[in-house]
């Protein structure tokens, strides 16, 4: 079934003021603005308790993971659009940049160490340098650094340098 | 059968509602203006307390007791150290203090949170209980209590009460959405500067740090084979002025070893702040010392 390019959209908001500004980002998006009732293409919403949804659902700024569509409280509209129409071909929407990071503990100490040396080589690695541009970067020989890059694919168990990089990356930086 | 035979179905059933009736002056809904409904607990006369991670940067609110009866309420102050929000309203009732046990594994434990126009009630088991514990954000809790209740966001930070009927602390969503609670006797350790102050004043370094393994040639110098290599130095920082810098590995402070970020977190508690940390550092491969004053954290 082809998605029309002017969506109908229903708005569902916890009060007027939330209520205009969600009909107004539909407008920028040039989607039509229907009643809940009328079985919308895909449903706007701030989160607002309800008890059925008509429509596969973007929800601005809530946390609630019951939704088709995620977007971070300050969507452009560029991206409430793109949103709508993904989710009214029936996809998942899901921001990347939205902090999901819940009430955490400190990390303990990792399992596999690195050394400084290690640590510093990963970086040129990350942005995909040669051995010999990375040693250049860091002042050290070209067979230095590939000694570093087999200790590092030996203890973290890789086989790859973008393995490598994905696993070394991974071990937590704190700040205090 | 005879109907005075007892069915123990029924009488676990009765008791489990009778714990339900003692929470419920405690549970309140919180409705945050533009937000949706979430939980909390009625603390004491006039204060509630919530969880503040995703806590909206608002101040005022409604609070709404299982009775029906709501109260304007405003931040009085967070947290994130211990993911403690507290509000302040008026005119409250003073729920009674239920002191709960020394929590166990396999220990019953029912979780509350706010529904319309009353609360709802969750039932699992403490899943485990572990010692002290140091969030992210460095606050210090007093016992790593898990459950195996699921929570939604709306119920988190409501009361969590053990089989005989006493407050363990407030429930909260931990990470890939295991559920914490935050132990009363933390609720009760930061309220005090969060009413009066508006915040819990911890220590702040300003640096950023990774685990590392020190360099085998350095090993015997640093008298440790690991350390925490400084990544980052935070501008105009308690450890800036100090003159640390980026690469330098920390291996002990006050004389003690620290080979990981909760081992840090330790020297950096609330009484640490404006006092001199004497720290060991490994710079160029030859030990250094350096007095620091501590700071204070900022939220983030």
């Amino acid at each position: 079934m082809a998605i029309p390019s002017v969506l109908r959209i229903a708005v569902l908001a916890s009060n007027a003021a939330e209520q205009d500004r969600l009909a107004t980002l539909v407008g920028q998006c040039g989607h039509q603005i229907v009643e809940p009732a009328a079985s919308p293409d895909a449903v706007l919403t701030d989160g607002a308790a309800a008890a059925t949804l008509p429509a596969p659902t973007v929800a601005i700024g809530a946390v609630d993971g019951a939704f088709a569509g995620l977007l971070p409280p300050d969507a452009a509209a560029t991206a409430v659009d793109a949103a709508l129409r993904a989710v009214a071909a029936g996809l998942i929407v899901r921001a990347p940049t939205q902090p999901v990071r819940s009430f955490e503990w400190l990390p303990d100490e990792p399992p596999v160490l690195l050394t400084p040396r290690e640590i510093e080589v990963l970086t040129p690695l990350g942005n995909g340098l040669t051995n010999k541009q990375a040693a250049r970067l860091l002042g050290i020989s070209p067979h230095t650094v590939k000694f570093h890059i087999e200790s590092l694919f030996r203890k973290l168990g890789v086989a790859s340098r973008a393995e490598a990089v994905a696993r070394g990356m991974h071990q937590q930086i704190v700040e205090f | 059968m005879p109907d005075t035979a007892k069915n123990p179905l029924i009488e676990l059933s009765e008791a489990l509602a009778e714990r339900a009736g003692l929470a419920r002056p405690l549970v309140v809904g919180i409705a945050v203006p533009g937000h949706r409904m979430r939980s909390g607990a009625l603390w004491r006369k006039d204060v509630v307390v919530a969880s503040e991670q995703r806590y909206p940067d608002v101040s005022d609110a409604r609070v709404i007791l299982a009775d029906g009866n709501a109260f304007t309420a405003r931040v009085a102050g967070r947290d994130p150290g211990t993911n403690v929000v507290a509000l302040r309203l008026d005119g409250s009732p003073d729920p009674l203090p239920l002191s709960a046990s020394e929590p166990r594994p396999g220990a019953l434990a029912l979780a509350f949170g706010a529904d319309e126009g009353g609360i709802s009630a969750r039932l699992g088991v403490v899943h485990s209980v572990g010692p002290a514990w140091h969030s992210r954000a460095g606050g210090r809790i007093d016992r790593r209590i898990m459950l195996d209740i699921a929570v939604t966001p709306r119920e988190e930070g409501g009361p969590v009460l053990d089989a005989g009927g006493g407050l363990l602390g407030i429930s909260t969503l931990g990470p890939r959405g295991r559920v914490l609670v935050i132990p009363a006797s933390t609720v009760e350790a930061v309220l005090e500067p969060l009413i009066s102050k508006g915040r819990v004043d911890r220590g702040w370094l300003g640096l950023a740090l990774q685990p590392v393994l020190v360099p085998d040639a350095v090993q015997s110098e640093a008298g440790q084979s690991r350390g925490l290599m400084i990544m980052r130095v935070a501008k105009d920082s308690p450890a800036a002025r100090a003159k640390l810098h980026a690469g330098d590995i920390l291996v002990t402070i006050a004389g003690e070893s620290v080979t990981s970020a909760a081992m840090l977190a330790r020297h950096l508690e609330p009484d640490s702040v404006g006092k001199p940390l004497e720290l060991r550092l490994i710079r160029a491969d030859k030990p250094l010392s350096v007095q620091v004053t501590v700071g204070v954290r900022q939220a983030s």
